[in-house]
């Protein structure tokens, strides 16, 4: 299953890098704009749980990686073997300046607060979501604050040490 | 109850029964929360000092910030603290409100709760044990005692530098001042 | 004449004074079966004057009027149960010390309407604070209300027409003289029993106000000095209901001292059985209510009935 897995992927998309490994993870690394398409493939594949959305600054490439960790649902208690314990993490990089994804909402719903959250914190943009407003937080930031170019000491001395302590 | 205590009670009662009615209002940020189940169940049970959690701000007269804050919890905490009826104090819980405690270069965390709403208290540490809460639990009998527990009578004074700070963070505020502003009192004045 | 104007005094005195030490003796009670120390017995005495002493913010006239209405409502229901005494000329109770200064009018119609005054004033005053929990925990105590309102009237009409009166003092007069309701109306008894947690608001039918999960219901706008009323008045609607068990099922009193001793048995025992059981749904006490109470009254109004007409 996993090596049709793999040979399906490389034979229907260009463009795609896959790793398997030993413990039943597959690293699948996808151009930018193919990747609702590959996402669409592995969920038509039994690949049915997308557990998370992430992403990584990597600064020294000017890179931004955006990992997507699908698993697969256990139907019942008897079938978890190798099958069902498959993990897929497709990853995809994008050029910081102009970091730039399409939305996946319409293959998993629940990926609409994942994206929203690295929309505010990496500064990745999703064409198609139907609402990218701040989630957790509650000031504007020039730099979004998780990416590794935000100084967070010299913020935090702007910031928090411009409020003076209210004297008695 | 020993007789020292009976001239006292009689001599002000509302004052000896804010001391030993200690209804807390436990504001559940960060870790700090954990530790607060021993300190009101069986294990250390601060009821027999009179100290009890209630579920509304209407209802309480101690707060405690227990843990981090962060800028959206600053924003629940002065409503909370606004709307509990004087006279309240408050305790913060932790090394984080103090100074920042290991949050202290977070973009996203506030460094000193003081400067936003007024503090009677600190219990320090990361985390503090139950014991820690009863020390400061009779420290604060003191200070009430001498009446130095004053922080609602400090809020109302300094408000305006309070909302001033409060602003400073969050820009337009959603909820009006609780306290009439200086250019509001002075044109109240006839 | 004067000692109706002092027994009117006395009356309510006594039930805020034995209303509140219930209050800080039931949670002592919860205290030591949780292996805990506990508070003083005098706890909500400090509570109530800390209350008191706090600013107090109002949302309204009506949410003032509801905190009163309740108050009063518990307050003169005390007047017209008997608080022990022994009767001795049954056309003239008053003049031969027993406790209740309306004796003579109303008796148990007046009394199971006055009991609704708490729940309707609650529900008035927190109405107005316009809060959802309070809304939630309103409908949560009407419902309860209702549960329990069932298997109450029907335990008050077979004790009625055991003992043909809607008296109470002569309820307990007949039971001085003829052995204990709980042994000549034994079924009901026992279903008033079952349902004395619901209409004490104790567990396991504290979801009117439950803390945890709708942030003390109806109290949830509540604080300062309407607080402390209401914490009063949950004190006199406790006295008020145990009370009224005493005076139908253990024959009153002879005098107030035993009379104070059976309410405290009674108050014991339901405080022991709530400390240990978990709060229960809304719909799961409706359920209880109606059936278990619920058929024993009907049983036992059925037997009095036969009984009584053979």
């Amino acid at each position: 299953m996993i090596a049709s897995l793999r040979t399906g992927l490389e034979a229907t998309f260009k463009g795609v890098e896959v790793t398997d490994r030993e413990d039943g993870m597959m690293f699948v690394l996808a151009p930018g704009e193919s990747i609702p398409a590959v996402l669409r493939y592995l969920r038509e594949h039994g690949l049915d749980h997308l557990a998370l959305v992430s992403c990584v600054d990597w600064i020294e490439e000017g890179e931004l990686e955006v990992v997507y960790l699908l698993t697969c649902y256990m139907r019942n208690n008897t079938d978890y073997g190798p099958e069902q314990r498959r993990h897929v993490l497709l990853r995809t990089k994008l050029p910081r300046e102009s970091a730039e994804l399409d939305s996946v909402i319409g293959i998993f719903e629940n990926a609409e607060p994942h994206e929203r959250e690295i929309h505010e914190l990496y500064g990745v943009h999703f064409e198609g979501h139907p609402r990218l407003i701040p989630l957790f937080l509650e000031r504007g930031y020039e730099i979004p604050p998780f990416r590794k170019d935000f100084d967070t000491r010299q913020y935090v001395e702007k910031t928090f040490g411009a409020i003076p302590p209210v004297e008695d | 109850m020993d007789r020292n205590q009976i001239t006292k009670w009689l001599k002000s009662p509302a004052k000896m029964a804010h001391k030993y009615s200690l209804h807390a209002v436990y504001f559940c940020t960060g870790c700090g929360i954990i530790e607060i189940p021993p300190v009101i169940t069986t294990r250390w049970d601060a009821e027999r000092f009179g100290v009890l959690p209630v579920a509304t701000p209407r209802q309480g007269n101690l707060f405690m910030i227990t843990g981090y804050v962060s800028l959206k919890t600053l924003k629940a905490i002065i409503r909370t603290y606004e709307q509990m009826p004087d006279p309240k104090y408050t305790v913060g819980f932790g090394s984080c409100p103090i100074n920042g405690g290991m949050y202290w270069d977070s973009y996203n965390t506030i460094k000193h709760l003081d400067r936003y709403i007024p503090v009677d208290g600190w219990i320090a540490g990361c985390m503090p044990r139950p014991e820690a809460v009863f020390v400061g639990v009779t420290h604060l009998w003191t200070l009430i005692d001498k009446g130095k527990a004053d922080g609602y009578l400090r809020y109302k004074r300094y408000y305006a530098a309070y909302r001033r700070n409060q602003e400073m963070l969050f820009g337009e505020l959603q909820w009006p001042p609780l306290y009439p502003t200086e250019a509001e009192a002075e044109e109240a004045r006839p | 004449m004067v000692t109706r104007i002092i027994q009117l005094l006395l009356s309510p005195l006594i039930a805020l004074a034995v209303g509140v030490l219930f209050l800080g003796l039931s949670r002592k009670i919860i205290a030591r079966i949780h292996r805990r120390y506990g508070p003083p017995l005098y706890q909500p005495v400090i509570d109530v004057i800390r209350m008191m002493s706090q600013r107090s913010i109002s949302h309204g006239s009506l949410f003032e009027l509801g905190v009163v209405l309740a108050l009063a409502g518990s307050l003169v229901t005390v007047l017209f149960i008997p608080l022990g005494g022994t009767v001795i000329c049954r056309q003239n109770p008053l003049a031969h010390g027993v406790l209740c200064p309306l004796s003579s009018s109303g008796g148990l119609l007046v009394v199971m309407y006055l009991m609704l005054f708490g729940p309707l004033g609650l529900a008035l005053g927190a109405g107005d604070s316009a809060n959802p929990n309070a809304s939630i925990g309103v409908s949560r105590k009407l419902l309860l209300a209702l549960a329990y309102e069932v298997p109450f009237l029907l335990v008050i009409l077979a004790v009625m027409s055991h003992y043909r009166t809607i008296s109470i003092t002569e309820i307990v007069a007949r039971q001085q003289e003829s052995g204990w309701g709980v042994l000549s109306v034994p079924l009901s008894a026992v279903a008033a029993f079952l349902i004395l947690p619901a209409m004490l608001g104790i567990r396991p039918f504290d979801l009117v106000s439950a803390p945890q999960e709708i942030a003390s219901g109806p109290l949830a706008e509540y604080g300062g000095s309407y607080l402390a009323l209401l914490a009063v008045q949950k004190g006199v609607h406790l006295f008020v209901v145990i009370a009224l068990y005493v005076d139908l099922f253990l024959g009153g009193g002879v005098n107030l001292a035993t009379f104070l001793v059976k309410m405290l048995v009674v108050f014991v025992a339901a405080e022991m059985i709530a400390a240990v059981l978990p709060r229960i749904r809304i719909e799961s006490a409706v359920r209880f209510c109606w059936k278990w109470p619920t058929a024993l009254a009907l049983l036992q109004m059925a037997i009095t009935v036969l009984s009584k007409s053979v």
